[in-house]
C-alpha cells in the first residue's frame, strides 16, 4: 500500500508540530512514519492510543505530535509512568512510547526491565540514533564499538549492550518481554509489519529502530554530514536475522514473539484484586 | 467509630483509604515499610491496587501514572527514598498531578540510623526537586491520630492545589503504637473534621490556566480529547513553544496558586500559653513537640513564662507566628539546626533565636527545663561535648 505522509499527518498528527524541529536529514521522521503507518494499517484511531515520549531527540521531536492524548516523562521514567497509567486505563486503550536509546538502554533500563518483567501492555519504540545526539553527540549504550563521538574521540572502547556476543534484546527477553523486534530506519514495510505485531501484542513489546543522525554522529564518525553516507553506513551494517554474519551490527526482524504466553500486567493485577475483594484470598 | 491500639502506619493507611486513595506504589524502607505492608493488605479489600516498584524513583513515577489516569495515589518512604523522589516530584509539580507523599524521617545523613527518629528533611520537603520556581506544601503531624488526619487533609489539598503534598512524620510517629479512632462513614469523618475533595478530570488539551486559581481539574489521559502534559513548558497549545514568557506564566502559577491560598492550610498549628506574651517561645514540630508540650506545662507550674508553638503546616513557612520580638528556642531532631534558620529569618531582626537539637532520641523534660531556665536568665546554653548552639 502506498502512503503519502500528508494523508497520515491529517489523520493522526497535529499539523502545527509537523514537520518537527529535527535537523536536516535526520532519520527520526522515517521511524515516526513507520509507527503511524502501522497504526493506520491496524485501523486504529487517535482515541485508541495514548502516546508517551521521553527526553532527547526522539522524545522532544515526537511529543505532542499525536492528535490524541500524550505525555512526556522525565528522562528514562516514561516506562514507570506508563505502568501506573496502564492500571488506570481501560485495557482496550493502547500505550505507545517513542523514546531514544539513552532513555531506554541507559538511564531508564531498570524501569524498562521492570515493565517487561510485569508484561505491562505497552509498545516501546526505541529510536536509536547511536548515542546522545541532542546533547551534542556522546556515545550511548548501543553505539557501535569503535565509533568516534564527542566523548569517545579515540573510538568507543567500553563494552556495551551491542558488543560482540551481547545484545540488549537478550536482556529484555530474559526480563520477560513478550514481543521484541529490531529494524533499521530503511527497513520499510518489514518494519511496519513488526510494529503492527508489537502493537497487537497484549503485553510488553519493544521495537529497536536504529536511525541515521547526520548532524552529530555522522559528522564525528564519518567526518561529514552527508546524509547519503550515514544512511549507507547503517544499511551496510544491518541484515535480516537469518542472514546475519560477523560483520552485522544490527540483526533485524522479529527477535522474540511470545504473544499470549502469560497474562498482561493490568489485567492480571485487576483480576487478582477482584478475587481478593470477593473471597479474601487469591 | 472504631478504636484501635495501632501504629501510625496503620492510621495513615486508614486515612488514605478514607480520603479515596485506591493506588499505592512503594519500595520497602525502614520505617515506612509497615505502611506499604498495610496498604498491600487493605487496598485490595477496598478494590484498590498495591504495587511494589524497582526503586523509589520508579515508585513515585508509577503513582504519577496512576494519577494521570484519574486515580488518587500515594507513596511513602524515608529520607533515602525521598531523595529518589526528586525526579518524579518535579514532574508532578510541573504537570500539576495530585499525589500524596509520606516521609517518615530517620537519622541521616545517607542510611544513618534506620530505626530511630530524625528531622533532617525540613528543607528537603521545601525543595524536593531541582529548578526552583515552585512552592511546596508540607504537613507534619505529631501523633498517629493526627497522621491519619493530615493524610486525609493532604489528599484534600493535593486535589484542590493540583500538586504533590508531603506529609512529614518520623520513625516514632509511623512505628509507635497509640490509641487510634477511625471513622466509619462520611458523617463520622465530618465529625472528626476530615474533609475530602473529589478528583476532577480535564480531558484537555488546554489544561494550563495562567492564573493562581484553585480547583482546576488535573489532566487525565484516556479520553482521546488530546490531553497533553510534559516536563517541558506548558502553554495554551499544550506543548513547549520555547518562550521565556510562557515559562514565566507557568512558574507564576506554580508559585502563587500556593502563596495566594494559604488560608486553606495556615490554620494547621497548635499554640500553648501564647496569650500572655511569653518571654520564651519554644518552636517545634512532629514528635519533639510532645515532649515540649509537657515541659512547657511543667515550666509554667514552676513560674517560668514559657509558651509553645507547634507547627503542623511547615511549608510555606508560617511567618505570621513570628511577628513578636521575644526569645525563640527551636527543639529539633537534628544536630545541624534546620527549623531554627527559618525561625531566625521570620522573627524580628533583634529577636534572640536559639537551637536545641537531639537526634535518634527525644530530648528529656529535665533537659528542656534546664535550658528554658538558662535562656530566661540570659545564660548561655550548654550541651555535652558540642559547640554552643553551633548552627
Amino acid at each position: 500500500m502506498q502512503y503519502s505522509s500528508a494523508t497520515l499527518i491529517d489523520k493522526y498528527l497535529r499539523t502545527r508540530k509537523i514537520p518537527s524541529t529535527a535537523c536536516s536529514g535526520c532519520g527520526l521522521g522515517i521511524n515516526h512514519k513507520v509507527v503511524v503507518q502501522a497504526i493506520d494499517e491496524l485501523g486504529l484511531v487517535p482515541n485508541d492510543i495514548i502516546w508517551g515520549t521521553s527526553i532527547g531527540c526522539a522524545g522532544r521531536q515526537t511529543f505532542a505530535t499525536w492528535k490524541g492524548d500524550g505525555f512526556a516523562g522525565t528522562h528514562g521514567r516514561v516506562y514507570a509512568i506508563a505502568r501506573g497509567l496502564r492500571i488506570a486505563l481501560p485495557p482496550e486503550k493502547k500505550i505507545i512510547c517513542t523514546v531514544g536509546d539513552g532513555d531506554a538502554f541507559g538511564i531508564g533500563l531498570m524501569h524498562l526491565i521492570h515493565s517487561a518483567r510485569s508484561n505491562c501492555d505497552m509498545t516501546v519504540i526505541v529510536n536509536d540514533n547511536l548515542g546522545y545526539q541532542s546533547t551534542g553527540g556522546q556515545f550511548g549504550f548501543t553505539t557501535p564499538q569503535g565509533a568516534k563521538t564527542d566523548s569517545s574521540p579515540y573510538g568507543m572502547f567500553e563494552h556495551n549492550l551491542m558488543s560482540e556476543g551481547m545484545d540488549v534484546m537478550h536482556i529484555l527477553k530474559g526480563a520477560g518481554a513478550t514481543f521484541l523486534a529490531r529494524h533499521v530506519a530503511m527497513d520499510g514495510q518489514r518494519a511496519v509489519e513488526s510494529v503492527k505485531r508489537a502493537i497487537l501484542n497484549p503485553g510488553f513489546s519493544l521495537v529497536h529502530m536504529p536511525y541515521p543522525c547526520p548532524t552529530n554522529f555522522a559528522s564525528r564518525e564519518l567526518g561529514s554530514r552527508n546524509q547519503v553516507n550515514i544512511y549507507r553506513w547503517i544499511k551496510e551494517r544491518a541484515k535480516p536475522l537469518e542472514e546475519a554474519d560477523e560483520n552485522t551490527v544490527w540483526a533485524t526482524g522479529v527477535w522474540h514473539d511470545a504473544t499470549g504466553s502469560r497474562p498482561e500486567f493490568s489485567e492480571h493485577v485487576w483480576a487478582s484484586v477482584n478475587k481478593i475483594r470477593k473471597t479474601g484470598a487469591l | 467509630m472504631k478504636r484501635f491500639l495501632e501504629t501510625g502506619n496503620f492510621a495513615i493507611t486508614e486515612g488514605a483509604i478514607l480520603a479515596g486513595c485506591r493506588f499505592f506504589c512503594g519500595y520497602p524502607i525502614t520505617p515506612a515499610t509497615e505502611l506499604a505492608e498495610a496498604m498491600s493488605k487493605r487496598l485490595p479489600q477496598e478494590g484498590g491496587v498495591y504495587l511494589q516498584a524497582e526503586d523509589e524513583c520508579g515508585a513515585m513515577h508509577v503513582c504519577i501514572g496512576a494519577s494521570l489516569g484519574g486515580m488518587k495515589a500515594m507513596t511513602a518512604t524515608s529520607g533515602p527514598g525521598y531523595i529518589l523522589y526528586a525526579d518524579p516530584f518535579g514532574w508532578a509539580l510541573g504537570c500539576e498531578m495530585p499525589l500524596v507523599v509520606v516521609n517518615s524521617g530517620r537519622v541521616g545523613p545517607v542510611s544513618g540510623i534506620t530505626g530511630a527518629p530524625g528531622q533532617g528533611e525540613f528543607y528537603l520537603t521545601r525543595y524536593p526537586t531541582q529548578g526552583g520556581n515552585f512552592e511546596c506544601i508540607t504537613l507534619a503531624p505529631n501523633s498517629a491520630q493526627e497522621a491519619m488526619a493530615m493524610v486525609v487533609e493532604a489528599f484534600y489539598l493535593a486535589e484542590r492545589f493540583r500538586m504533590p503534598i508531603t506529609v512529614l512524620g518520623d520513625q516514632l510517629i509511623t512505628d509507635g503504637f497509640e490509641d487510634i479512632t477511625v471513622p466509619e462513614n462520611e458523617d463520622e469523618m465530618k465529625e472528626m473534621g476530615f474533609r475530602t475533595w473529589p478528583r476532577g478530570s480535564c480531558a484537555g488539551p488546554n489544561f494550563y490556566p495562567f492564573s493562581d486559581d484553585l480547583d482546576i481539574p488535573p489532566v487525565q489521559m484516556g479520553s482521546g480529547a488530546g490531553g497533553l502534559c510534559s516536563d517541558w513548558t506548558p502553554t495554551e497549545q499544550g506543548y513547549d513553544i520555547e518562550e521565556v514568557e510562557a515559562h514565566h506564566k507557568h512558574a507564576y502559577r506554580l508559585i502563587y496558586k500556593v502563596r495566594n491560598h494559604r488560608d486553606l492550610f495556615n490554620h494547621l498549628y497548635e499554640k500553648k500559653y501564647m496569650d500572655d506574651d511569653p518571654d520564651l517561645v519554644v518552636v517545634s514540630y512532629g514528635t519533639p513537640s510532645r515532649v515540649v508540650n509537657t515541659a512547657v506545662d511543667k515550666a509554667r507550674s514552676l513560674g517560668m513564662k514559657v509558651g509553645a508553638l507547634r507547627l503542623i503546616n511547615l511549608w510555606p513557612f508560617p511567618d505570621e507566628h513570628f511577628t513578636r520580638k521575644t526569645k525563640y528556642l527551636t527543639v529539633e531532631l537534628n544536630w545541624d539546626g534546620q527549623l531554627v534558620r527559618e525561625v531566625q529569618r521570620a522573627a524580628p531582626k533583634d529577636s534572640e533565636v536559639h537551637f536545641l537539637g537531639t537526634c535518634g532520641d527525644l530530648p528529656t523534660i529535665p533537659d528542656l527545663l534546664e535550658n528554658f531556665e538558662k535562656l530566661l536568665k540570659n545564660q548561655p546554653l550548654e550541651r555535652k561535648g558540642w559547640e554552643l548552639e553551633a548552627w
